[in-house]
């Protein structure tokens, strides 16, 4: 799970490092209240989780209250990556000569936690020249390992001190909160000798959020996300037609793959998990029934330890509910021949291959 | 990484539970020899015939089983995977999906300690069709004995595209799921070196997908050790978004890093012959076959 920015700078805070002054605004009073109560310029920053907000005009300089009245209007009316913002983050402007990317993630190459630090901030970590590399223990790092991180960089005196401070502490919050990635870009050198976090981006590891409480109620989420999250399954919304469930993660992506190569466009993704039940399919298929943007449903099963009589019941279930997309399935596998019987008096357009069925639900008007 | 043979002694954790339950009666039926199982406060229950332990380390004195299935729920993995190193299990085959990352990180440090090999976490597990040997919760009718030794990513795919082998006349001297986690206790590269050694093994099929650089680290692997046999890879998610979880936790690709394209060219600068569906895969092979019986 991504933090938005501002949550992600209650954390920097909560660690230690330093951030500039900034308020939540949802609406232009708001917006004004927190830009008459810090000193100015200011910045207006979108709060959506997309990448790319800077270049997108997401983040906006105001000085007056005319410009912060005006910044939060464009903001709020910009959709960024498909995400409109529901507030604004309005944040003291910092004047700094220069900039640091810091950031503590998985490298899972190494199979090792790492940090990645360089002196040029600002910009995409992978481009990142001369950055420093330096892997974590499973107990986190030491004094002497931040230490070693600041002078690689070439830093020298309190710079120095400060900087492996702030190391020390995001490497403490990241294994503390268990993030895949805590990053700060940039690290800004303030012109009075200071270090500041301008920008933070937090992933947690979902997967460890049932020993952290203090992250459960985040998020506002997509609403079919929610519900998919809800039932069990593992769901992305996508942008074309093509409702596409199946059984298994790396069956439902090669599904994806031999859509988009037919020429569709998929509307999801959609796995059920291994040993789906009847119950399960019914509740898979009515979620893409109700996706708007989906206007038919692709079912890939392999039946392994799934049977797929199972799965064929489910399916015929829901048509006997009312569900009106037209679907087209391939079902193999444990009790194949059953299924097909159980689905034959069904509109259901069935296909004896995965590349077959596709090639029907792509080609169909 | 010592793989059981056939009759040799295996034992399953969280035995007593719905999924430990169901494969264990699986696993029996296909052959594997299951001599004991573990839930803690269960000691003295039996499943399917398999009389159940409190403890891992009744169960390995009873049972002199050096490998172990776990099919333990994902916040007290850590644990019962300690409790099975320390109890001197050398092989765990980690079943569970959603096992939170540092605990994957630490239990690998201690399994390196221990001289233990994972296969896992979020693993279909391990199937050796000439031995009769499952440790996994594959479906055993798509997997038949031969010649292919088959590693993959992904659980539902690797039954789909070893059911297209089976059915093309390929079958496998094994088939092991490394997991769809973004961290693989056991790498694709110590994958290939185990299919390296076994004389029986004429050609390797790497399942691979989105998320992470395991393939990029393969194709390395094999340009700088060299690799004696024919490899034949497939990489899903070629048209998936960028910055979405895939389903598996280590299906994710950031910025450029994790993409199809470039897993598919490291495969194919390592040498390797990459199919674009998993129906492909077979036809690939076959070409190779038919090209080696020539010349």
């Amino acid at each position: 799970m991504k933090l938005f920015e501002y949550q992600a700078k209650e954390l920097l805070k909560e660690y230690g490092i330093p951030v500039p002054e900034s308020e939540l605004a949802h609406n232009q009073g708001e917006a004004v209240a927190a830009f008459r109560g810090m000193s100015h310029p200011v910045v207006l920053k979108s709060q959506v989780l997309a990448g790319g907000r800077g270049k997108a005009g997401g983040i906006l300089a105001a000085s007056n209250e005319e410009e912060v009245t005006e910044a939060f209007g464009k903001i709020m009316n910009l959709e960024i990556g498909g995400e409109r913002p529901s507030c604004v983050l309005v944040e003291v402007s910092v004047p700094h000569e220069t900039e640091i990317y810091l950031s503590i993630t998985l490298d899972r190459g190494a199979r090792a936690f790492v940090v990645i630090s360089s002196k040029a901030g600002g910009v995409d970590v992978e481009s990142l020249k001369g950055r420093v590399i330096q892997k974590i223990s499973n107990k986190g790092i030491t004094k002497g390992e931040a230490q070693s991180v600041a002078m690689k960089l070439h830093l020298s005196g309190e710079e120095r001190e400060r900087f492996s401070r702030i190391v020390a502490n995001l490497e403490r919050l990241a294994r503390e909160k268990e993030c895949e990635l805590a990053e700060i870009n940039p690290l800004a050198f303030t012109k009075r000798g200071g270090l500041t976090a301008l920008d933070a981006k937090v992933i947690l590891d979902d997967n460890a959020l049932f020993r952290h409480p203090e992250f459960s109620k985040l998020h506002p989420e997509d609403e079919f996300e929610g519900e998919a999250s809800r039932q069990g399954f593992a769901f992305v919304r996508l942008e074309g037609n093509i409702g596409v469930v199946g059984n298994g993660a790396g069956l439902v992506l090669s599904t994806l793959d031999l859509v988009a190569d037919a020429g569709g466009n998929p509307a999801c993704f959609l796995d059920l998990g291994g040993g789906a039940q009847r119950e399960r399919v019914e509740a898979a298929v009515n979620l893409v029934n109700k996706l708007p943007n989906a206007n038919r449903i692709l079912v890939n099963i392999f039946g392994g330890i799934t049977r797929t009589t199972d799965v064929a019941e489910g399916i015929k279930s829901v048509i006997e509910q009312g569900v009106m997309k037209p679907i087209y399935a391939r079902i193999s596998g444990a009790e194949e021949r059953e299924a097909r019987e159980i689905l034959a008096k069904t509109p259901v357009h069935l296909h004896p291959s995965p590349s077959e069925a596709v090639e029907a639900a792509v080609r169909s008007q | 990484m010592i793989l059981p043979r056939r009759g040799e002694a295996v034992i399953v954790q969280g035995i007593t539970g719905r999924y430990g339950s169901l494969h264990t009666k699986l696993m029996l039926q296909y052959g594997t020899r299951i001599a004991a199982g573990v839930t803690p406060g269960k000691g003295g229950e039996s499943v399917e015939g398999v009389p159940v332990f409190n403890t891992v380390k009744e169960a390995v004195s009873k049972s002199r089983a050096r490998s172990s299935i776990l099919f333990v729920p994902a916040q007290f993995f850590y644990g019962a995977a300690e409790e099975a190193v320390l109890a001197g299990v050398k092989l765990l085959v980690a079943i569970t999906e959603h096992i939170p990352v540092r605990d994957t990180l630490k239990m690998l440090e201690l399994a390196k300690k221990h001289s233990a090999t994972i296969i896992g976490p979020n693993t279909p597990g391990v199937i050796i069709p000439s031995q009769g040997v499952k440790l996994g919760i594959m479906p055993a009718t798509s997997f038949k004995p031969g010649r292919v030794a088959l590693f993959s990513r992904s659980g539902t795919l690797m039954y789909e595209v070893a059911n297209e082998l089976s059915s093309n006349g390929f079958g496998q001297s094994l088939a092991l799921g490394v997991g769809g986690d973004p961290i693989n206790c056991t790498t694709l590269n110590e994958c290939i070196d185990l299919a390296q050694g076994l004389n029986e093994t004429q050609e390797v099929v790497i399942v691979g997908e989105i998320g992470g650089d395991a393939e990029e680290r393969l194709a390395k692997h094999i340009l700088d050790r060299g690799f004696s046999k024919r490899v034949v890879g497939y990489i899903a998610g070629r048209h998936a978004p960028r910055e979405k979880r895939m389903g598996h936790a280590g299906a994710i690709i950031y910025g450029d890093y994790g993409t199809a394209e470039s897993k598919i060219n490291a495969l194919k600068e390592a040498g390797a012959e990459v199919a674009m569906t998993p129906m492909e895969i077979p036809l690939l092979l076959r070409k190779r076959r038919d090209r080696r019986e020539r010349t």
